[in-house]
């Protein structure tokens, strides 16, 4: 898949488009129903959109029967696990292709993302 | 009335965009459920009859008595309670592109900015001669989950051992590519149980299948001498079914079944029909980017009815259509930003209760269509603990997908 954000400037929506998008995984993972007015880094848009892909497997939730949790990964965790996936190094065929139809720049936003979301977990 | 008026207004002055989702299948819970999560400043209403969804995927898993109907049924009070959708269970009786309104056949009538319609499949009418809505009672279709399933399930149980089931399998392009031989597999499961001298028969209207060297190796392990398919070159196609005989007419011959299943050929679910969003393919044409049809502009059709390039018609592929094309309507209405989309399928497939086959497509999509970028498809000769522990992840990953839908 081509790589990178597609060239379409963003507007005064897209701060609120990003804070709701962020309730999703918020919600998911903690019983509180308070939303914490945060402000996110730049990626944090485009971070949870990847991340909507991943939760078509993955829980966001913390669960994780059958299927590894993402979230609460670090970083370094995650970049490296997906790296490895994409050169084959992991075996995992279904990873494989997920994590070779993202860019490297793709892979550094959602581990940030995830990573963030984490640390959330943590403090809540 | 208008539903609208029911509700209370937003209390800041500004109207909200107003967003209708019609069909509340895999493709249209999961837009609802992404459109209003993605902004506040969207009403996003959902509208489907049913007050619960049965998923047609794992229900072969059902008839092979390893999963209850209701472990596959799912409502929609999360949609509504925790992220705001307006349910609201009616059927559509028409789109106007035009007015831009939708009436519901309770009489409301729903103003709209943008429709996402997930309609679904329906049936070719006329493709298999005498196939009607009663014939469906007699040899259900079980394409559709819930109490077609249910009726297979019963013949199933009911019939004598040493009976013949005929599966009748679709032309392509169908909802789910393995799903047949999903069934074939799963039901021999069942047979080699209780009814081991059972025979099933495929009459399949294609002259090859999805993964047909990972099915025929996980019947002649599995099932051996129970499964027989017959190409429709050898058979010449499906052409009729006799419901008080019940069999199963081809060019050449006729098969007398004690349980009949009697996949037809498909198209695009009628109300994309009424709506004037159908080419001469029977689907939808839409731009691959964002999921607006070709010949309507602020309808955007997603899952199986969409003709979206190389994509399979599956669950899978209709929640990644959904998100992309919720996220392309958001940048669209509330200025978000615009990425470049990701479309993705994951399968898992069961050949018996310990062997599950997986696939992975990846695709591209440009402005003019969606093509496969990636893929991948379990082999013959995996080892059978890489088959057992897909088993383990499936149960993971229905968890997982059916709580991104409805959770």
């Amino acid at each position: 898949m081509s790589a990178g954000p597609t060239a379409v400037p963003a507007t005064a929506g897209y701060r609120q488009s990003a804070l709701s998008l962020h309730r999703i995984i918020a919600l998911s993972m903690v019983a509180s129903l308070a939303v914490a007015e945060r402000s996110f880094a730049a990626d944090n848009d485009q971070g949870a959109q990847l991340a909507a892909t991943c939760a078509a497997c993955h829980r966001l939730d913390g669960h994780d029967g059958g299927i590894p949790s993402i979230v609460g990964l670090s970083e370094e965790q995650f970049s490296i696990a997906m790296g490895a996936f994409k050169s084959g190094e992991r075996s995992g065929p279904i990873m494989r292709t997920m994590a070779r139809s993202l860019s490297n720049e793709e892979i550094a936003i959602l581990a940030r993302y995830f990573a963030a979301r984490g640390k959330e977990t943590q403090r809540r | 009335m208008c539903i609208e008026a029911l509700r209370p207004q937003a209390a800041r002055g500004q109207a909200k965009a107003r967003i209708i989702v019609i069909g509340g299948g895999v493709g249209g819970a999961t837009a609802a459920k992404y459109l209003a999560l993605g902004s506040e400043a969207l009403h996003v209403t959902l509208v489907e009859p049913k007050a619960r969804y049965t998923t047609c995927f794992f229900s072969n898993l059902y008839l092979a008595g390893l999963r209850s109907l209701e472990s596959l049924t799912h409502g929609y009070e999360t949609l509504a309670q925790r992220y705001g959708v307006n349910v609201v269970h009616d059927a559509v009786t028409a789109i106007d592109p035009l007015a831009k309104n939708v009436s519901l056949e309770g009489g409301a009538e729903l103003s709209y900015d943008r429709v996402v319609l997930a309609p679904g499949i329906a049936f070719r009418a006329g493709a298999i001669d005498g196939y009607d809505d009663a014939a469906m009672q007699i040899m259900p279709h079980a394409w559709t989950a819930g109490p077609q399933t249910e009726l297979l399930r019963q013949q199933l149980e009911s019939m004598a051992e040493g009976g013949v089931f005929v599966l009748v399998a679709p032309p392509d392009p169908f909802r789910c590519p393995p799903g047949p031989y999903e069934r074939a597999s799963l039901i021999a499961y069942y047979f080699k149980q209780y009814k081991p001298r059972a025979k099933i028969l495929i009459l399949d209207a294609k002259d090859t299948f999805f993964a047909q060297d990972v099915f025929e190796d996980g019947w002649n392990r599995h099932y051996p001498g129970m499964i027989e398919w017959l190409p429709g070159q050898f058979t010449g196609g499906i052409k009729a079914v006799d419901v008080k005989d019940r069999s199963v007419k081809t060019a050449r011959d006729t098969f007398k079944a004690d349980v009949a299943n009697v996949i037809p050929a498909q198209e695009a679910g009628r109300l994309a029909y009424q709506a004037r969003l159908v080419d001469q393919s029977g689907w939808c044409p839409i731009d691959p980017l964002t999921f607006e049809s070709k010949l309507q502009p602020a309808i955007h059709v997603i899952g199986d009815a969409a003709k979206a390039g190389n994509m399979a018609k599956s669950a899978f592929a209709s929640n990644s259509q959904a998100k992309v094309c919720a996220f392309a309507i958001l940048a669209a209405l509330t200025g978000s930003e615009r990425f470049a989309p990701h479309l993705f399928n994951t399968c898992y497939t069961l050949l018996a209760a310990d062997d599950a086959v997986t696939s992975a497509i990846s695709y591209n999509a440009d402005p003019e269509t969606i093509k496969v970028n990636d893929f991948f498809l379990s082999k013959v000769g995996d080892k059978a603990e890489t088959r057992r522990e897909a088993v383990r992840e499936a149960d993971g990953w229905y968890a997982a997908f059916t709580h991104d839908i409805f959770g």
